[in-house]
């Protein structure tokens, strides 16, 4: 599998980059570092001026020198410096190039109205990226590169076709060697959502369980469970989070009917999430292959 | 290992497309180099601020000193674009000088460079001011209590800075607008001051005018100028107005299309620009004659900022066009003027002439962050003082702002001349351009800036403002130029490796040497 980690040299650059590293302890894993510079394409008002261009360029190489610093001996990794009208174009062109199969940002964003988890970038990829999208939240680098991920978890939800966040969960789980664990989370105070709903996600989880069971291959532990709260925040909370894992949603599979906008549902789980969030694309099936 | 790894970043960089896609290759095309060069030079605010001064100088000449004022410009600018070629740095004229020259005369260059955007910095936030109010005025039905809140001197300032804190704001993020925004900002100013123009000639017509004064060959005439002093004084003015030219020719690596195009786009830049400024010239001059009262642009009550009187008597109804005018001509100004004392500031950083603090790169929108607010925190404090030591802060401002121009381009021509003098006459082309057209343009700026220096010593000199019996230019110029050298020898003792000449060697590079 091939890691892309979109690095900035501040402090949410290095929780991505935290993370990427974690994620590429996997066997057989490569790490791509990617910085972003704003492209010449762009439209400016002020000239551009080739000594300042190459003054940027030297002191983003050295913090890409620096960013590899970071990174554990005998890793294979790569950096990469991108020119694109935004971070996001640059990160996306770059997984094209390189066939990433995930892309790691660091998601906090404390600007001015600080209280949003996810930033621009985050969600520019959020709406448009073909591969999944890890999202690190700020402090992630605290925790250091040393551990490798312990427990996939999947939130599930409790309508039909997960199967393609299923997939993803269990070949990452595969992958990093971990555990697995399936998660319904259910908001009660949502319209609709009665003591009723909960039996159904219950139900939901042990199908989706025994499904996972099936499929997994011998030697991975797998568990489910139901989250219940009154919001999804309070839902997120009411689990037990582990510091090494990792929490794998799909893009608008856990929003209710009409609530479908993702971002604002993987803002709330992200608030609350200690651990960092891996959104799935619908159609990512295409992209996990090696 | 990781040594390893260091290597193949490089290979991995090489193969990354840098060269093709990020920097220099084709960006801009001829339209865009255009848009910039005239955005950069920001034609409707450049007048607003320099007709007044000129005319105080020069009076019925005020066209023959716009268009004599270009040469030492384009002078100058071919120089400029020599050494560019030769060391492309975000230091320019600091880099350059010191090359040629050594530490301490390089310092001084890029003290001269920060210093004068610096104060065109104030002085462009300070017209935006008064445009402001009375763009509000406009508004709400021509009320002259709003137009009049831009002389309260504390809402003044604070609107100023306000108006600084939202361009350091900007430029700090390196937030850009689309090109079809800077498409409709250029046209828009072209249009308003071409529109002006007209509508002045409609007034002479109909006898309407202020003061008609019938247009005669002896405004093109620079001789018939009365004093020397005057017209130096006038010329360094007109350095002013055509100041942000230069950028057109330097931006040579980045246009796309043929190699003729960033030569094309200067031409064409200055060509639109020359035209406008003589027919809007004119047409002020026609429409306002320069008497000493009303809307004459020989009363000094007006002077600072022409537009701002002249708006409404030429343009009734339409003249809140005019505001807005002014008002994105400057803002466009304010955000491409800031980058330049930001990069140098930057560069002295980088080689130890300054705290390395100024080095710094804002890691998430790669810009100069440090040097920017600092850029901005100076020009803030200089608009604060000024406002209320001066009598005319804009017109002070300006004509200040001549004399900085003149100093650092003059010292850049000259470092042009110095730095190439081993190939000088290694072929016809750099005889003309890193020899005979820096040399000339160099010595009318040194010539300019010391006859504007002994003439501001007279406490009557521009808007009158003196200080222990001096003028206030003179005052102002000696100040920055003496402070630049106290930090200098400051610097010296506390960061000596720049100054030894340890991070920036001295050269002169052989004919076909890097």
């Amino acid at each position: 599998m091939r890691f892309l980690v979109g690095y900035t040299a501040t402090p949410a650059g290095a929780d991505a980059l935290a993370l990427g590293v974690r994620l590429a302890r996997a066997p057989g894993a490569e790490l791509d570092i990617v910085l972003v510079l704003n492209g010449g394409e762009r439209a400016t008002l002020t000239p551009t001026d080739p000594g300042y261009d190459r003054l940027l360029l030297e002191t983003a190489e050295g913090w890409l020198a620096e960013a590899l610093t970071l990174v554990p001996a005998g890793m294979s990794v790569h950096t990469h410096l991108e020119h694109a009208d935004s971070f996001t174009q640059g990160l996306l062109h770059a997984a094209a190039r390189l066939h990433s199969n995930l892309i790691v940002v660091g998601a906090a964003t404390h600007g001015l109205l600080g209280r949003f988890a996810i930033g621009s970038v985050a969600s520019g990829l959020l709406h448009s990226s073909p591969v999944p999208v890890a999202l690190a939240p700020e402090g992630t680098r605290v925790m250091g590169t040393d551990e490798t991920i312990g427990r996939v978890t999947c939130a599930v939800g409790t309508k039909p076709g997960a199967d393609g966040l299923l997939a993803a969960g269990i070949r990452l789980a595969r992958r990093m060697d971990a555990q697995l664990r399936l998660v319904s989370l259910v908001a009660i105070d949502h319209p609709g959502a009665d003591e009723h709903t909960v039996a159904l996600a219950a139900d939901h989880a042990q199908a989706v369980l025994d499904f996972a069971t099936e499929n997994l291959m011998d030697g991975l532990e797998v568990t489910a469970s139901v989250a219940s709260g009154s919001s999804i925040e309070q839902a997120v909370r009411g689990l037990h989070w582990d510091p090494t894992e990792v929490a794998l949603v799909g893009s608008s599979r856990l929003a209710q009917p009409h609530r479908l906008f993702l971002g604002s549902i993987a803002a709330k789980m992200l608030r609350e999430l200690p651990v960092p969030l891996i959104v799935v694309p619908r159609d990512f099936a295409l992209t996990v292959e090696e | 290992m990781t040594q390893q790894i260091n290597a193949r970043v490089v290979v991995d960089q090489k193969a990354g497309g840098i060269s093709t896609k990020g920097l220099s290759a084709g960006s801009v095309g001829l339209v865009g180099a255009v848009i910039i060069g005239i955005s950069c030079i920001a034609p409707a605010y450049t007048l607003t601020g320099a007709l007044g001064p000129t005319v105080a100088e020069v009076g019925l000449q005020l066209p023959a000193i716009f268009v004599a004022g270009f040469i030492p410009m384009l002078l100058v600018a071919l120089g400029y674009r020599e050494l560019n070629k030769a060391m492309p740095d975000s230091g320019t004229s600091f880099t350059w000088a010191t090359r040629a020259f050594g530490p301490w005369i390089g310092w001084m260059a890029g003290w001269g460079l920060i210093a004068a955007t610096v104060v065109v910095l104030s002085n462009l936030a300070g017209i935006a001011v008064d445009f402001f109010y009375l763009m509000l005025s406009q508004i709400f039905g021509n009320s002259a209590e709003i137009a009049g809140l831009a002389g309260n001197p504390f809402i003044n300032v604070g609107t100023c800075l306000v108006f600084i804190l939202i361009a350091t704001w900007i430029s700090y993020r390196d937030m850009q607008t689309t090109q079809k925004v800077q498409y409709w900002l250029v046209g828009f100013q072209l249009i308003v001051l071409v529109g002006f123009g007209i509508m002045a000639f409609v007034h002479i017509a109909n006898g309407s005018a202020f003061d008609p004064t019938p247009v005669s060959l002896s405004w093109f005439n620079p001789f018939a100028v009365t004093s020397f002093s005057a017209f130096a004084a006038g010329l360094s003015l007109s350095i002013f107005i055509f100041w942000g030219w230069d950028v057109t020719l330097t931006m040579s690596e980045e246009t796309k299309g043929s190699r003729s195009t960033p030569g094309r786009a200067a031409t064409l830049t200055v060509i639109i620009v020359m035209v406008l400024y003589l027919f809007v010239a004119i047409a002020a001059v026609s429409f306002a004659g320069v008497g000493g009262v009303g809307v004459g642009l020989g009363n000094p009550e007006i002077q600072g900022n022409v537009f701002f009187a002249l708006a409404g008597p030429a343009l009734g109804p339409f003249a809140v066009l005019m505001s807005i005018a002014v008002l994105s001509s400057s803002a466009a100004s304010l955000q491409s003027t800031f980058v330049s004392p930001a990069r140098t500031l930057l560069a002295m950083g980088h080689y130890g002439a300054l705290p390395p603090a100024y080095a710094k790169v804002s890691p998430r929108f790669f810009t100069p962050g440090y040097a920017t607010i600092a850029s901005a925190v100076v020009a803030a404090g200089f608009y604060t003082i000024m406002r209320f030591v001066s009598e005319d802060v804009l017109w002070d401002t300006i004509t200040t702002l001549g004399m900085m121009i003149c100093f650092y381009y003059a010292l850049t021509a000259f470092a042009c001349v110095w730095y190439f003098r081993l190939q000088w006459f290694a072929t016809v082309r750099n005889a003309f351009f890193t020899f005979v057209f820096p040399l000339i343009g160099g010595i009318i700026l040194t010539v300019l800036f010391c006859t504007t220096l002994v003439d501001s010593m007279d406490p009557n000199y521009g808007s009158g403002s003196e200080i222990f019996g001096l003028g206030l230019v003179f005052v102002l110029g000696m100040a920055i130029l003496l402070i630049g050298v106290v930090i200098m020898i400051v610097q010296s003792q506390v960061r000596p490796a720049f100054f030894r000449g340890e991070t920036l060697s001295l050269a002169a590079p052989r004919y076909g040497e890097e």
